[in-house]
């Protein structure tokens, strides 16, 4: 992303500093409720439920998140979540590299077709009707209970995007280089294990964290597929949760460390890969 | 020769055979996530299903529709929403890119801070503007209170009347780092000899803005608006959370109304017509993605 200068001015100081400033608000507004709820998570309750404007706590409190964990079974949600964004990640990572290795580099019947029904239920969305087919074969195959069903439902409903992603990839590295390979005897699926997928690192990099932060960020499917199960509840559905249980107001300090522990691992991530963030995000839809 | 050709040939086909096998997990996912649900649609559309038992019930689901005065009053602030949302998303979103894509002091900086959003789950940040909006204890009352804004606490999600409002704050500070970036790429696209020239013709900023960055961009515009209203009329995760299509279904679209029947634990489920509302529901999106991409067609004409 190179800059350039879409609006040309002459720019007088007094223009410059105010959209500066402009800027700065605006800066200002989009931290405004990550901080307000970082820093009311080490509130008590009681200031909690007293409101106010100040978003810095009178006195730090830590007993939030003892509580949280504790009682509130945030260890669990916590853990369900990692295990279902590592989940998708893996298994995004599996199916999707070979998926853009094969429809870029292999010709067969059919191939167009397949990959065009890929694209088109990207586009084809019914909303939540279709998580109750997913839900009832879930049941009959006896995996409604356990996070397996949340990933395999996860990766599949993302990963349309990240084949697009591999395939155009794939397409800006030389074919000689396969080529060569085939001659020294590799298999089709070896040249993809020992030569293509080592050269797809920066792609993958960029599937792994949007999948990662998509595994991470899921909230209907899972809130559907655990409605009566609490052990396997991710951390967006179980702080979500609290607000609509009957003791929803009492509970304001642990949704507020709960949301905390839920947002903040992600907000580490993307300061040291926002680039990546963003541009894996641009590829994805504007090239397309 | 023969048995290199042979050989070949059997190198090939098995070529062939571990192509469909490495496609095969791809697959088997798109299956039972997209194409199953979606011909499982179809099955219920004309049947009474609780989740236990089905009744054929003929066009009664259809019928029904017809005089569901929530239904179609969740289609009217379906396009209220999506509307309210695009009328501020895209100009608001596009004059950021402009800005940032200009030499300003920490631009990148910006760049990061306003796209944040899209990294966190909606659900959270939805629940996060909540406590936020709360009516007594929320913090932007007591800062609008501070201020001198306002003199008696406002319901932010509470009262008809603005609830609609909130709702989109929520939706443009969450989505409008997206769209920045999406603009950013575009920008990014345009040579900058363009603006040399344009320079040294003596063209001032906003000159060149509307002369150049506009008719320039506006292929690239026009991906960016088809993926911001399909977005806009499926969204339904922020409004679940927030208001749950309360009050009164002041707030309730198209897909929170549709999740309440399949899945509301007051009610008992009415999956077949929900079915008949999905279909209706995706039927109207794809109504408006072809107006839209036919309106976009004749201003290329005129243009």
């Amino acid at each position: 992303m190179n800059r350039s200068h879409v609006i040309y001015s002459k720019g007088t100081k007094t223009a410059r500093i105010f959209i500066f400033l402009l800027l700065l608000i605006i800066a200002a507004i989009m931290v405004y409720p990550v901080v307000y709820i970082v820093l009311g998570s080490f509130k008590e309750n009681m200031e909690l439920l007293q409101g106010g404007a100040n978003p810095i706590p009178t006195h730090f409190v830590f007993q939030n998140y003892v509580q949280a964990w504790k009682q509130a079974n945030f260890a669990v949600y916590t853990q369900n979540s990692v295990l279902i964004a590592l989940g998708v990640m893996v298994l995004t990572l599996f199916c999707t590299s070979m998926a853009g290795y094969v429809f870029d580099r292999k010709k067969f019947r059919g191939k167009e077709f397949v990959y065009n029904l890929f694209i088109a239920f990207m586009f084809v969305n019914v909303g939540s009707i279709a998580l109750r087919p997913m839900f009832e074969l879930a049941v009959k195959v006896h995996m409604n209970q356990s996070l397996v069903s949340i990933i395999l439902i996860a990766t599949g409903t993302g990963q349309a995007m990240y084949i697009f992603l591999v395939r155009g990839f794939m397409s800006s590295i030389p074919k000689e280089v396969d080529e060569a390979a085939k001659i020294d005897g590799c298999s089709f699926f070896g040249i993809y294990w020992h030569i293509v997928f080592p050269m797809l690192k920066p792609i993958l990099a960029t599937v792994a964290l949007l999948s990662f932060r998509g595994g991470w960020s899921e909230y209907i499917m899972p809130l559907v597929f655990t409605m009566s199960n609490d052990a396997l509840r991710p951390l967006t559905v179980g702080v979500v949760m609290l607000k609509n249980s009957g003791n929803g107001a009492a509970a304001w300090n642990i949704m507020f460390a709960g949301a905390t522990i839920s947002i903040i691992p992600i907000i580490i991530v993307y300061t040291f890969t926002s680039k990546h963030f963003m541009e894996g995000m641009t590829s994805g839809a504007v090239k397309g | 020769m023969k048995l290199f050709q042979k050989k070949h040939a059997s190198l090939e086909d098995e070529g062939k055979a571990s192509a469909w096998l490495m496609l095969l997990p791809s697959i088997f996912l798109l299956v039972i996530t997209s194409v199953y649900p979606f011909i499982w649609l179809f099955r219920y559309i004309c049947y009474d299903y609780n989740g236990y038992t089905a009744y054929f019930t003929g066009a009664h689901n259809f019928y029904h529709m017809l005089s569901d005065g929530i239904f179609w009053g969740s289609v009217v602030h379906t396009f209220e929403y999506a509307g309210l949302k695009l009328i501020f998303i895209i100009p608001v979103s596009f004059l950021l890119a402009a800005l940032l894509s200009q030499k300003i002091l920490g631009s990148s900086l910006f760049r990061a801070i306003y796209f944040m959003p899209t990294v966190i789950s909606t659900a959270v940040y939805s629940l996060i503007f909540g406590f936020i909006f709360a009516v007594f204890n929320g913090s932007l009352n007591s800062i609008l209170s501070l201020m001198g804004l306002i003199h008696s606490p406002v319901d932010w999600l509470g009262n008809p009347k603005i609830v609609m409002i909130s709702i989109i704050i929520v939706a443009l500070w969450g989505g409008l780092g997206n769209y920045m970036i999406l603009f950013i790429s575009g920008m990014g696209s345009i040579s900058t000899d363009v603006y040399e020239s344009s320079k040294i013709d003596g063209a001032n900023g906003i000159q060149t803005f509307f002369h150049i960055t506009l008719p320039m961009l506006s292929p690239v515009i026009k991906v960016i608006l088809m993926l911001a209203i399909t977005t806009a009329f499926k969204d339904y995760e922020s409004i679940l959370v927030l208001t749950n299509g309360g009050p009164n279904n002041r707030s309730q679209v198209m897909f929170t109304y549709i999740y309440q029947l399949i899945f509301s634990s007051n009610v008992t489920p009415q999956i077949g017509y929900a079915t008949m509302l999905s279909v209706v529901a995706a039927l109207i999106i794809g109504v408006v993605t072809v107006a839209y991409l036919i309106l976009a067609r004749k201003l290329d004409d005129v243009m």
